[in-house]
């Protein structure tokens, strides 16, 4: 390309002028699109100057007004509350929309919300909602049961023809129908015993059951992504989508049923809240620090402490369900051997996991449910959740296994390897798996970790025990039947269990009961059977920690409310005058 | 009659094939031609075959990860048959093909939006925040390949011509990284992210021009040495042009020919630069919608996107190969006398 030019001069002559022709063309095109470009994005948005603050003056207490600028980690996938899988589509979706009931967050109880009372029949298949009749969308239809009757019936079915996927099938398993008895009362009936559905109809987190307007559901999933199109009943509506982005919600000055629970009714104190979607942590934290956004979810465990230090308040909340939980495979080698699951729950420091990838927001793990969920019990201390390396090679050597030249145990010539594997869905999943990685290897266990990435921990799953040993996630849902729908084997079977498992049938049974009472005391005892069956007589579940959400606000943020699956509302939300 | 077609077709098919043969220009044109429609099927092919040997179901990834367990029996046919994964998968191609001929690449999975109002929406941004890097990027390179060869301070050439490798090798996020935390949370001259305003574009310009500038700048620096060395120069100063005149009237315009050549790899520089920079900066773009389409694997918008990306990488290949020819007299010389044109696709 550099060789010396020796053609005649000229032809050089000759191409010189239309050269310069063609690169004052090029330019010029270039200049043009640039041009059209900058004033396209820079053109103004409609309400750009109306950003500005105008807040009401207030000597102490709450203050209405004000625009509320909150960092998030993930992205809104779609304004659609009831198809969003994620966690921003969640806190999004819970401001916008509201349920059937509240489950108070302190004590986990089922409170009413847009339905005032319920009761339900003996083997709990059918549940009776008596309405509010009140409550109308941000459209000026009113809520009602033909209302509830068509979001259930599309949240669980789906519509093809709106390619509308059934999106709340797996939380509302054995689904019949819904029935409308008067304008404001419906009857919901499953073809199984469902105590689940009533902690289910209060569900606040992924692919949640907020009420959409008829509106709504009779746009396609397409339509949905038009902001304007999703119209709920809740204290803010939709202003502004834009995907990866931001998302814009304002305030709905006539919204007037809130939980009764809560002890503050009427509209939202802010005006406005933007949704700034910030994918890097240290960029969540700068633009916390720099004044860019008044609040950030997802704070990285590291930033936690620096943050307090400059006078920023952390707050959290465990995403109560279960606990973050390594389930052991009983049907694969060598976790079908119960001395090696026990040995993994004993094998591994607490305290050291504490130190090295949780910050003071989060807790321990001590039972296949957080200590937030009722009917928890307590496997920590003197449990079977305690850490004695001792006894778990004890276990080990019973079982004929003998430490190898590397350190790394062996029987009939087969190392003693854990395949795991698991998914970063929430900050401290690898610094945590990595500290029982090392405690493990001292008592002669290779633990072999495998945080895989979306669509490979998709097929993973569907490998399960034929691959791997050990799979660690968790689940948000605070009620105790989250157990069932987890570990039995005729629904997720967590812990892939196969036929010919000895605790099988055991299992089935125990765990079926969860679905078969609301009364607390039974669910209580039946609770306990459940979790002793998991983690003492099987060994199928060790709880690495408890997951906790994590928002770091400035001082003049207050009253960010975390609900009983620690996603937020914001409605008594309120900046103070600076 | 069938007879009478056919003969005509192959009379067609052979004026077509002499015309080929006789004419040098057409037969440049269309293998040119010929070669970006083939990359672009290409892309569209290797995008759904992936998708097929990929080791998820495509049904499973519609779902939540953890709730995968429970989507089985009618439910996973019904998803199956709204995204039509229930078809034979060579009848899924051709539909598939089909549509993406009429642009229609189907809708996203995760937000419901048709594909191509996906990327119509945020092109735009890219494009501009490409324009405005490129601009800068060019800038950066030519003042730094007139400066390395203008100035007649070893030490100081050394360290020009060195600056554009370590312009290459610093990873846009960490340039990115770096940017943010100097001048929008230290000093707050420029927000971190958003889309509005002057004052938005210019970190994510700069993180973006960074890395494209470094190849343009090695190629300009190397070649104004190599033209500086060339007879016609000496032949120059022989008639008394100052260092000034030659510079920027022999060297600049012959070595920015060599430029053209690069212009893919810039653009891929610019596509690569703009996923970390829309990402980082939170900013609006095709890049930012490749970043998620991959991380939730959204199978119809990652076709897309890839689809999209591989049709500008060979309309830009293209319209190099066919200015090549009207910027350098030797291809068009040897274009005229029906020889392999060697130079254009180097």
């Amino acid at each position: 390309m550099t060789e010396p030019t020796n053609e005649p001069a000229n032809s050089i002559e000759q191409a010189r002028p239309k050269r310069t022709k063609l690169w004052v063309a090029l330019a010029l095109v270039l200049v043009l699109a640039a041009g059209g470009g900058v004033y396209w994005a820079l053109r103004p948005s409609a309400d750009e100057d109306k950003t500005a603050s105008d807040k009401v003056e207030g000597a102490s207490g709450p203050v209405t007004g004000g625009t509320f600028k909150f960092g998030v980690f993930m992205s809104h996938s779609t304004p659609d509350p009831q198809a969003g899988g994620g966690y921003t589509d969640a806190i999004i979706g819970n401001n916008v929309t509201d349920k059937l009931t509240w489950q108070d967050p302190d004590s986990g109880e089922i409170t009413p919300w847009l339905a005032e009372s319920w009761e339900f029949n003996e083997d709990i298949t059918e549940y009776t909602f008596k309405l509010r009749q009140d409550v109308t969308f941000s459209d000026g239809t009113p809520f009602n049961a033909e209302v509830v009757k068509a979001n259930f019936d599309q949240y669980v079915l789906g519509d093809p023809a709106l390619d509308i996927d059934p999106n709340g099938a797996p939380y509302f398993p054995g689904y019949l129908g819904t029935e409308v008895v008067d304008e404001f009362t419906v009857k919901v009936s499953f073809d199984r015993p469902s105590a689940g559905f009533l902690q289910g109809s209060s569900f606040t987190a992924n692919y949640q059951p907020g009420f959409l307007a008829l509106a709504t559901l009779a746009k396609s999933a397409e339509e949905r992504t038009d902001p304007k199109n999703v119209i709920g009943t809740g204290p803010f509506v939709y202003e502004e989508w834009i995907e990866n982005v931001r998302t814009v919600v304002v305030k709905r000055p006539d919204y007037n049923w809130a939980p009764p629970a809560l002890e503050r009714q009427g509209a939202a104190y802010l005006d406005k809240i933007v949704f700034n979607i910030l994918p890097e942590g240290s960029v969540r934290t700068g633009a916390l620090r720099s004044g860019e956004v008044d609040a950030i979810l997802d704070v990285t465990t590291t930033d936690e402490g620096p943050l307090a230090a400059d006078g920023f308040e952390i707050v959290a909340r465990q995403a109560s369900g279960s606990t973050y939980y390594l389930n052991l495979f009983p049907g694969a080698f060598p976790t079908d051997d119960i001395n090696v699951r026990r040995a993994i729950q004993l094998g591994w420091n607490r305290e050291s996991l504490r130190k090295t990838a949780l910050s003071d927001s989060y807790t321990d793990g001590t039972s296949a449910v957080g200590d937030t969920v009722n009917g928890w019990v307590d496997y920590s201390g003197d449990g079977p959740l305690r850490y004695d390396p001792e006894e778990a090679k004890r276990l080990l050597e019973e079982s004929g296994w003998e430490e190898g030249p590397d350190g790394i145990r062996v029987k009939d010539g087969q190392r003693l390897e854990i395949k795991h594997f698991g998914v970063q869905n929430v900050v401290p999943v690898k610094a945590a798996l990595e500290s029982i990685q090392l405690d493990l290897a001292d008592i002669g266990i290779d633990f072999q970790i495998n945080v895989l990435a979306g669509p490979d921990f998709s097929a993973a799953m569907q490998k399960g025990a034929s691959e791997y040993n050990a799979l660690s996630l968790n689940r948000s849902r605070n009620d105790i039947a989250v157990l069932n729908t987890l570990y039995n084997p005729t629904i997720d079977n967590g812990a892939y269990i196969d036929q010919g498992f000895e605790g099988h049938d055991d299992l089935v049974a125990s765990l079926s009961k969860l679905e078969q009472t609301l009364d607390p005391a039974e669910r209580t005892k039946y609770a306990k059977a459940a979790q002793d069956l998991l983690i003492e007589e099987y060994a199928l579940v060790v709880a690495l920690f408890n997951p906790s959400q994590v928002i770091a606000q400035a001082p003049y943020v207050h009253d960010i409310l975390f609900d009983a699956q620690a996603r937020n509302h914001f409605r008594n939300t309120w900046l103070e005058t600076r | 009659m069938p007879k009478a077609e056919s003969s005509v077709f192959a009379r067609w098919r052979a004026s077509g094939a002499r015309l080929i043969q006789r004419h040098p220009v057409a037969r440049y044109l269309t293998l040119k031609v010929g070669r970006a429609v083939f990359v672009i099927w290409a892309t569209f092919t290797a995008t759904f075959v992936l998708l097929y040997v990929f080791p998820a179901d495509p049904v499973d990834l519609l779902v939540d990860p953890a709730a995968v367990g429970q989507v089985r029996g009618e439910l996973r046919e019904q998803l199956a048959a709204t995204y039509g994964f229930d078809k034979p998968p060579l009848e899924q191609y051709l539909d598939r093909l089909g549509h993406a001929l009429t642009g229609d690449f189907g809708n996203s999975v995760t937000s419901g939006k048709p594909v191509g109002h996906a990327i119509a929406e945020t092109l735009p941004h890219t494009l501009v925040l490409a324009a405005l890097a490129l601009g800068a990027a060019l800038l950066i390179a030519f003042a730094l390949a007139v400066g390395a060869t203008a100035t007649r301070r070893p030490w100081l050439r050394n360290f020009l011509t060195s600056l554009p490798s370590a312009a290459v090798s610093i990873p846009s996020f960490m340039v990115a990284i770096l940017l943010l935390q100097v001048f929008a949370f230290t000093f707050g001259w420029f927000p971190a992210f958003g889309d509005q305003g002057w004052r938005t574009m210019v970190l994510p310009v700069a993180t973006l021009a960074l890395p494209v500038s470094g190849p343009i700048a090695q190629l300009l620096i190397r070649s104004f040495e190599a033209e500086l060395g060339a007879s016609y120069i000496a032949t120059s100063r022989a008639k008394g042009a100052t260092r000034t005149r030659i510079l920027t009237g022999d060297v600049f315009r012959n070595a920015s020919l060599p430029a053209l050549t690069i212009a893919g790899i810039v653009f891929g520089n610019l596509i690569a630069g703009s996923v970390i920079t829309e990402t980082v900066f939170s900013r609006q773009g095709v890049g930012r919608l490749t970043q998620t389409a991959i991380s939730s694997l959204d199978v119809p918008l990652v076709q897309g996107v890839v689809v999209l990306v591989a049709a500008a990488f060979a309309a830009i290949n293209l319209a190099v190969d066919l200015l090549y020819p009207l910027l350098d007299p030797r291809i068009r010389v040897s274009l005229a006398q029906g020889s392999a044109p060697a130079g254009a696709s180097a």
